[in-house]
């Protein structure tokens, strides 16, 4: 099997980096439920997929995340911390 | 059996274009139909099951049984967690070409982190591959 490319939405960015994922898009400020936004913000939501789409697309770095502001989300969240 | 080791990150090169690209959702975040059994969550260990979701299904038609986050949000508009009518609106505007055949749902809390990575993981990687016509996949937690 070739291998399938994927991409990750990650709203714990600490937790998932661990794991070390080939492409990791974090919505900055997103809660854990609310992975592409927050109920029908259809355009936020929107959004979001493409810019996860679009890390497929450059020059990542297996591992790292990378991340997006998207103001429109509004009450900003802590991500879940990795205990040390 | 070779083992990957922990610092080597999988990473498939995608040579494609978006635009002439076919996308397949993979959730952890304990999303499936409402006629399909529900997740254990009574199962302390976990559940190692998912369930394959079809392309046209009415989001309507879709719940969570997850234990592990407030779900609250993913009740009201599952798209927040599995963003099956956004996909399409993707397809509509011409971002991608298609939705692929097959997407999957499971529940991503485990307190059996081999077998879902050693069973689960590659389970759900042989469903996508065969089958679903997915040219990548976009994964998503809750």
């Amino acid at each position: 099997m070739r291998g399938i490319p994927t991409v990750l939405i990650t709203v714990s960015p600490e937790v998932s980096a661990q794991m070390r994922p080939p492409r990791a898009l974090y919505p900055k400020g997103f809660k854990v439920g609310n992975s592409l936004g927050r109920p029908n913000m259809r355009e936020l939501q929107r959004q979001v997929l493409r810019d996860a789409l679009t890390l497929l697309t450059e020059n990542t770095r297996p591992g790292d995340y990378v991340t997006h502001e998207y103001p429109d989300y509004g009450e900003q969240h802590e991500p879940p911390k990795v205990k040390q | 059996m070779s083992t990957l080791s922990r610092k080597c990150v999988p990473f498939t090169p995608f040579d494609r274009t978006l635009d002439k690209s076919t996308v397949a959702l993979v959730t952890a975040g304990g999303v499936h139909l409402k006629d399909q059994e529900a997740f254990n969550i009574a199962d302390e260990l976990g559940d190692l099951t998912y369930r394959v979701i079809p392309p046209d299904v009415d989001s309507s038609q879709l719940m969570v049984t997850h234990h592990h986050y407030d779900h609250a949000d993913a009740d009201a508009d599952i798209n927040v967690v599995f963003p099956i009518d956004v996909l399409r609106d993707l397809v509509e505007e011409g971002f991608i070409a298609g939705v692929a055949k097959k997407h999957v749902g499971y529940m991503g809390y485990t307190m059996q982190l081999k077998a879902m990575y050693e069973g689960t993981a590659h389970e759900i990687a042989n469903e996508i591959d065969k089958g679903s016509r997915a040219d990548l996949v976009v994964l998503t937690g809750g």
